[in-house]
């Protein structure tokens, strides 16, 4: 019988995992017994099964041993191998620590660099695990699918979906995935009690949503399908509000003059949805639900128009869960087969609409996974750069144990138990620092959770656990193998010879250990200017941003959101309560000017329309879209958007005068080409009879999206041809707008009780928040980049601390043979250039092979922006030289005499 | 030690059983009783070496099953070990034989097993 080699070995290989003993006198027949059954009937699962019985007979050898060595027969003899092994390591951990304790200078040093490195990889992990992998708080919800109208004729793949739409793919996909709709918005709501007006944020759902997820009331139930007036409670607000009073179900709360019944509060976990579920569109910047209530397509104002479900009318946000057995492509193509059945049926609506799947958990959380992994990237590299400089360490102290180290060798010990010996002392050095790590995790995660922009999702959820033990016990197993092993390596080999001869100097380091160490920094300064690029990249990115125009004036400007009271029905009783409230706040002392909007800049929501100008006939679905607001009273003035052409609206432009508009220099690209808009007229919405509006105005462009989207084009209608009820307001200020906010407040409060006030912001800040996912990276990496180049100085300079005291004697020498001190300055400098110089190289084109990693980041700069290639770079080679002038200068002030010696 | 006393060793592994129920033939090696164990029970037992030996272990330091010195017959390979039942292997054995046939009789009693005809 013939039987491979490899098959031979791989059985021994498998065989290790029995105890030595039991190998001994079992080994040989089983092996041979082993391939016998792997010619005729083995599996790879039979290796698995040999090696596992392996380590169950030696863990129950160890366990017999252990507890019952008096009582129970032993086939092998009890002062066995595993039994040695203990006391073995028992040995060098008690020799470890001893060590440690008589270098405390080195331990604490290394221990801390430790602590650090492996503590900002277990917050960061948590903070990327509780993100990223923990599945959403519903029931399985790896099945759950978002479903969005693909608007291929506006590049908008996550398009909200028409009721019509949405009723007919959920009727025609039953088979395959069950659909379930809400509204894709927050809506802002009052609470009214007798004395009070509050606002409450709430989303409409479809009643069946709650049992789709899968997620039941914590107090009470959720909706049934006969549900209408009803109003179930998240947990926070029903903390917050009603100070988690368990006698709230059945009470009635007065909702925008509605009455609904408190039915249930749902549990602290649930966060639905959440805010990446959300479509563009929407009233309020408010992300967070208080409350929800039923949604009924067949009785909802917005989806009904004459007989049946509009189908131009974009607002649903759709989940489904697949049925069981049904895959995501399967479920894809049953939406785009009945998408274009739709778009063959109602071309006037539906052309260029298909649909978007997406998983849940990506949407919910794709948009940060590539800062996240960047993130955890970056602390990697400081971890690793940590490892290094600890093994440099260790390098070095080993050079001055070498003498021990032969002894050993020459009264033999072998070199397996070197090398078991100097892990276990790195061991202990990476537990102490993750036994330090764990102290200050806890809070490294607060901090992270307290300066993480709210649009990271799930954020809040955090909660501390186990795993986070178990990750940082995981990193510090790994981080002291890897600190171990190059010290490992060069104790285990030590030349007795040499290291046995008195040479009264003794410590000089081997050629190859030399190298070792040389590899090492360079590997450090690598590292450090991989990190420190990137740092440079996102700072280069975070400066283009701020310097971007928003297209108004953010400072001194305060912002709030109101909502009228419910009295006010007619449009002629709310422009007289505005002409009131303005009146009052201009004369408010230190507010020069006042207005309002629907939809204000930097964080807020949109809502569109298409436009057909007049004399250009397009077909139905090529209109253009633009956004639509409304500016209220001196809203461009108050803002600071400059009028370009023409005039802003006046007092003289209300009720029963032509409707007029202002546009933005975008709009009036895009719908007049080079033409002058003022005077030209246009029509919104879809329907060939509505009224002409006359354009009066051009004013700039403003950033609306973000500072890093490009301005979109945009249409402002007066507010008193037509007063919105839940409208934005600016209050451009003298003096710092936050300290007028209180007396604002109670100024609107005493105009009306029933007045609902809220999200006072200073526009500078909700300017700063735009950018608040930028800022928490580049602060991040910056941290991380700032570390990593003092650990690179730290390196840098203990090599060539070590260099100076090897060479003392050399340039002793070289000083008594009449070379200047200078001399020796040029010696030691050039080693370090040339150190640093190969490292810096090294990790320049690390970093011009990985930035592009980062280009996702980065706004305005390319990944390969010259400015942070150069630059950083620059500055860490100035940063090492600067480390290593400190060993210069001592190499200069050599004493000749004591060198010679 | 104690008085020997075969219902200590109850139950035995399924594995254990079929062992001793093996060498009650009469002495084998280590393979020979993976591949007896195999036909008897028509392949519903199948015995993985790492199984067999640990097993076989147990057994040896319980003084179930001795090692024989002296090989069976020649031009057998001679680095296999032979192993034979014990007397207290034949009682433990019968022990466990006698406490299954009760497990039987007790589900006969109940009809979980239909009377042979």
């Amino acid at each position: 019988m013939s039987t491979p080699r490899w098959l031979a070995a791989a059985v021994s290989l498998a065989l290790v995992a029995y105890p030595r003993a039991f190998r001994r006198r079992f080994g040989d027949e089983l092996k041979r017994d082993t391939i016998r059954t792997l010619d005729t009937s083995g599996t790879l699962g039979t290796f698995g099964t040999l090696f596992l019985s392996g380590l169950a007979e030696r863990w129950s050898a160890i366990v017999r041993y252990w507890s019952w060595s008096t009582t129970t027969p032993h086939l092998y003899p009890p002062a066995g191998r595993h039994a040695m092994f203990w006391d073995t390591l028992r040995l060098d951990l008690r020799y470890a620590v001893r060590l440690a304790l008589k270098t405390p200078a080195f331990s604490l040093l290394a221990v801390l660099a430790l602590a650090l490195g492996i503590g900002a990889n277990s917050a960061i992990f948590t903070v990327v695990s509780g993100v990223l992998l923990r599945s959403l708080p519903y029931q399985a919800p790896d099945r759950l699918m978002m479903v969005w109208s693909d608007n291929t004729r506006e590049g908008r793949p996550q398009y909200p979906m028409s009721p019509a739409n949405y009723a007919d793919l959920r009727d025609s996909v039953r088979e395959v995935v069950t659909l379930t709709a809400f509204q894709s918005f927050i809506t802002t709501n009052r609470l009214m009690t007798e004395t009070v007006t509050e606002t409450l944020h709430q989303v409409s759902v479809e009643p069946q949503m709650f049992g789709m997820l899968g997620r039941d009331a914590i107090l009470g139930r959720a909706f049934t399908p006969d549900d209408t007036d009803t109003v179930l409670l998240s947990h926070g607000y029903w903390q917050r509000r009603f100070g988690g009073d368990q006698t709230i179900l059945g009470r009635a709360l007065n909702i925008d003059g509605a009455s609904r019944t408190v039915i249930g509060v749902m549990p602290d976990d649930f966060v639905f949805p959440y805010q990446t579920m959300l479509g563009p569109d929407g009233f309020t910047r408010e992300t967070g639900v208080d409350a929800w209530v039923p949604l009924h397509l067949a009785t909802d104002p917005f989806a009904n128009r004459g007989a049946g479900l509009v189908r131009d009318v974009h607002y649903l946000a759709v989940i489904g869960r697949l049925q069981d057995g049904v895959g995501e492509d399967e479920a894809r193509a049953a939406l785009n087969g009945v998408a274009r059945q739709l778009e063959q049926a109602y071309p006037d609506t539906n052309r260029g609409i298909g649909t978007t799947v997406i998983p849940l958990h990506e949407q919910t959380v794709g948009n940060v996974r590539p800062a996240l992994l960047v993130l955890l990237a970056g602390v990697g590299v400081v971890l690793l750069m940590a490892c290094v400089n600890v093994a440099n360490l260790m390098l070095a102290r080993s050079l001055g144990r070498q003498r021990e180290l032969a002894v050993r060798v020459a009264l033999g010990a072998g070199r397996a138990r070197l090398v078991v010996q100097s892990l276990v002392e790195s061991l202990v050095l990476s537990a102490a620092g993750a036994l330090i790590a764990l102290l200050f995790v806890q809070w490294l995660v607060q901090g992270l959770v307290a300066i993480a922009p709210a649009t990271l999702p799930r954020m809040h959820e955090l909660r501390p656990d186990l795993t986070i033990v178990a990750f940082t016990a995981g990193i510090a197993a790994l981080v002291g193998m890897l600190v171990g092993i190059v010290p490992a390596l060069a104790a285990s080999t030590p030349d007795v010879r040499l290291a046995l001869q008195d040479t009264g100097r003794g410590t000089t380091g081997s050629p190859a250990r030399r190298r070792m160490r040389n590899a090492l920094v360079i590997t450090e300064v690598a590292l450090a200017v991989v990190l420190t690029v990137g740092a440079g990249l996102l700072m280069r990115s975070f400066s283009t941003l701020l310097a971007v125009d928003p297209g108004f004036r953010p400072e001194n400007l305060l912002t709030l959101q109101m909502t009228l009271p419910d009295r006010l029905t007619s449009p002629e009783a709310r422009q007289a309560f505005y002409d009131q409230m303005f009146e009052r706040l201009e004369a408010v002392p230190g507010v020069t000017a006042v207005g309002g909007t629907t939809r204000l800049p930097l964080g807020s929501t949109s809502v569109t329309t298409t436009v057909v100008a007049e004399g250009r006939d397009v077909p139905p679905g090529e209109a253009p879209e633009v956004q639509f607001r409304r500016a209220l009273h001196d809203y461009f003035e108050a803002m600071g958007i400059p009028l370009i052409r023409g005039r802003g609206f006046t007092n003289a432009d209300a009720p029963g005068t032509p409707p007029v508009i202002v546009i933005n220099e975008t709009m009036a690209r895009l719908v007049f080409g080079g033409e002058d808009p003022v005077g030209k007229r246009l029509r919104t919405g879809p329907s060939p009879t509505a009224a002409w509006l006359t354009v009066v105005g051009v004013i700039g462009d403003i950033h609306h999206t973000g500072l890093e989207h490009a301005p979109e084009p945009e249409l402002y209608m007066p507010a008193r041809q037509g007063p919105p009820v839940s409208p934005f307001l600016v209050l451009r200020t003298t003096g710092d707008p936050g300290a007028l906010a209180s007396s604002i407040r109670a100024d609107l409060r005493q105009l009306d009780a029933g007045l609902a006030v809220f999200d006072i912001r200073n526009m500078e800040d909700v300017r700063t928040e735009s950018m608040a996912a930028r800022r928490f990276l580049l602060l991040l990496v910056s941290v991380f980049g700032a570390l990593a180049l003092t650990l690179a100085a730290v390196g840098v300079y203990g090599v060539m601390t070590l260099v100076v005291a090897e060479r003392t004697a050399e340039l002793g020498l070289r000083l008594a043979l009449g070379a200047q001190p200078s001399a020796a300055l040029r010696l030691v400098g050039l080693q370090a250039v040339t150190l640093a110089g190969t490292g810096v190289a090294i990790g320049l084109g690390l970093a011009y092979l990985l930035s592009p990693l980062l280009a996702s980041q980065l706004f305005g700069i390319t990944a390969h922006d010259p400015i942070s290639l150069v630059g950083a770079p620059t500055f860490l080679l100035l940063t090492a030289l600067l480390a290593a002038l400190i060993p210069a200068r001592k190499a200069m002030q050599v004493d000749v005499m004591e060198a010679l010696r | 030690m104690d008085r020997f006393r075969p219902e200590s060793f109850l139950p035995l592994t399924p594995v254990a059983f079929e062992i001793l129920l093996t060498l009650a033939d009469g002495d084998r090696h280590g393979y020979s009783v993976m591949q007896e164990v195999g036909q008897r029970t028509g392949g519903a037992v199948t015995l993985h070496p790492g199984t067999l030996y640990r097993a076989l272990a147990r057994l040896l330091e319980t003084a179930l099953i001795e090692e024989l010195e002296a090989r069976p017959s020649e031009g057998d390979d001679e680095r296999r070990r032979y192993y034979r039942l014990t007397a207290r292997g034949r009682a433990v054995a019968e022990a466990e034989a006698s406490r299954l046939a009760d497990q039987v009789a007790a589900a006969r009693a109940r009809q979980l097993i239909k009377a042979r005809p």
